[in-house]
């Protein structure tokens, strides 16, 4: 059913979602692995919930690398490749509700929240758009929104953060 | 000024091309509060594209059926409606004659809003009246109409609402509207917990600009041409691809989505600098409290 959203794109999906990827290819992206792509997809995987006392730092670091710096700076790579190409593109980053998990959780995706915002901004008049779902969803309206997001039809949807299940 | 040539801009889809089948809404009747022109009607086409039936209902009776016009000529069959979404006892029949006409309504749009720059000191009681119970009294009227309806069918549906951009940052210069405006979208994730066990969805779309013949604002000799570079998508946005997103988060495509407000607005919201013009308050605009009506 939405079939055509991303006809002829390239999509680089960083991280694992089969929903993602089934929902990609039915809307008819190229799912890229290294070269030129349009549209760069980071997904997190949620780190265990464990309380903040019993966290390791190289815990903690795990995944503040996983949940936000590796977002930005894959996105910051992405931004540049759009730029050199003279070509808009589009930025998803898909992850874990903020208060989901533990603090871990909570301070990458407030963190990434607020990047998305400035992100969107920045990049803007780059014709690059940049949101996030933050969610515990995984199955196919994952899939769906996530697709509308980075096609044309969500041109005028950057800097967004939303969720998708009511607990998110 | 306008946006410098050598600015890329994201541009949506052309309206021939929505996003969905032309059937995603086959057997379906939606009712669209003020559908009859604006962003409404943008909501009612976008319905119509998917193959609902449409229920517009509107205030004036004239142009609910001045939209129902152009919904009819999209191939839907339509309705237009008089209704003040404010008395229970007018939606109530709103909905009688609605579903006479349509069959049951399976899909809500809250859309009928009332919106005008004013300083606060302004703001007559009636005024303030109008704004804030059009939207927060009407959503919750014909939200809880719809809902009753359909758990005695023992049937789910879908609700959208129109909410606005400036939900989450006030908007100095429109008290009543920013009130009221942040009162449907935190009642969306609410009504969407109360009503989740009876397979009904509630999900609303922050609205950015999207001008229209109706708009208050961007009413101006020069038109809508130069407002384009204060957007930090370089544009204002397209009332069509409002229309589709609010009538994507009621289709099986967004089966799991519910309680969740979209912002749709090129990031008008977000842009900000540390040093920025002068503030001015709203009082003492050249052009108004929006400062360009």
């Amino acid at each position: 059913m939405s079939g055509g959203w991303l006809n002829g794109r390239r999509a680089r999906i960083e991280g694992d979602s089969p929903a993602i990827r089934a929902a990609f290819e039915a809307a008819g992206a190229v799912l890229a692995g290294e070269g030129e792509h349009d549209i760069w997809v980071h997904v997190a995987p949620p780190p265990a919930i464990r309380p903040a006392h019993e966290l390791t730092h190289g815990e903690w670091r795990a995944s503040l690398d996983a949940g936000l710096d590796r977002r930005f700076l894959g996105a910051r790579d992405f931004a540049e490749q759009c730029r050199a190409r003279g070509r808009g593109g589009a930025v998803l980053f898909v992850g874990a509700p903020e208060q989901a998990l533990g603090a871990d959780q909570a301070a990458a995706a407030g963190a990434l929240g607020n990047l998305t915002k400035t992100l969107g901004v920045e990049w803007a008049r780059d014709g690059i758009r940049v949101n996030s779902i933050l969610t515990h969803e995984t199955g196919e309206t994952l899939g769906h929104l996530a697709a509308y997001l980075v096609s044309d039809y969500a041109a005028y949807v950057t800097g967004a953060v939303m969720g998708i299940t009511l607990d998110d | 000024m306008p946006v410098p040539a050598h600015h890329i801009i994201a541009t949506p889809p052309p309206f021939e091309a929505p996003p969905y089948p032309a059937d995603i809404f086959a057997g379906q009747a939606v009712l669209v509060t003020g559908g009859g022109s604006g962003m409404g009607l943008a909501m009612a086409k976008a319905f119509a594209q998917g193959g609902a039936r449409v229920a517009v209902a509107g205030r004036s009776i004239e142009r609910a059926r001045e939209g129902a016009a152009r919904i009819a000529a999209l191939g839907a069959a339509v309705h237009a409606i008089s209704c003040d979404v404010r008395l229970p006892e007018a939606v109530a029949s709103a909905f009688d004659e609605a579903e006479e006409a349509l069959g049951p309504i399976s899909l809500l749009a809250n859309n009928a809003g009332a919106n005008f720059p004013v300083l606060a000191e302004n703001i007559s009681v009636n005024a303030w009246a109008a704004v804030t119970r059009i939207a927060i009294d009407g959503t919750f009227l014909c939200s809880a109409e719809f809902a009753r309806r359909r758990i005695a069918r023992g049937e789910g549906g879908a609700i959208v609402n129109n909410s606005a951009q400036y939900i989450w940052t006030g908007f100095p210069g429109d008290a009543h509207s920013a009130a009221a405006k942040t009162a449907q979208a935190t009642m969306t994730r609410r009504l969407a917990a109360d009503w989740a066990p009876h397979g009904i969805r509630v999900n609303a779309v922050a609205a950015g600009f999207f001008p229209h013949a109706d708009s208050v604002s961007g009413r101006r000799d020069e038109g809508i041409e130069p407002l384009q570079n204060m957007i930090p998508a370089g544009r204002t946005g397209s009332i069509w691809e409002f229309g589709w997103l609010s009538a994507m988060t009621c289709t099986p495509l967004f089966g799991g989505l519910t309680g969740q407000v979209i912002v749709q607005d090129g990031g008008e919201s977000l842009r900000r600098s540390l040093i920025m013009p002068d503030f001015v308050a709203p009082r003492e605009r050249a052009e108004g409290p929006w400062g360009w009506q």
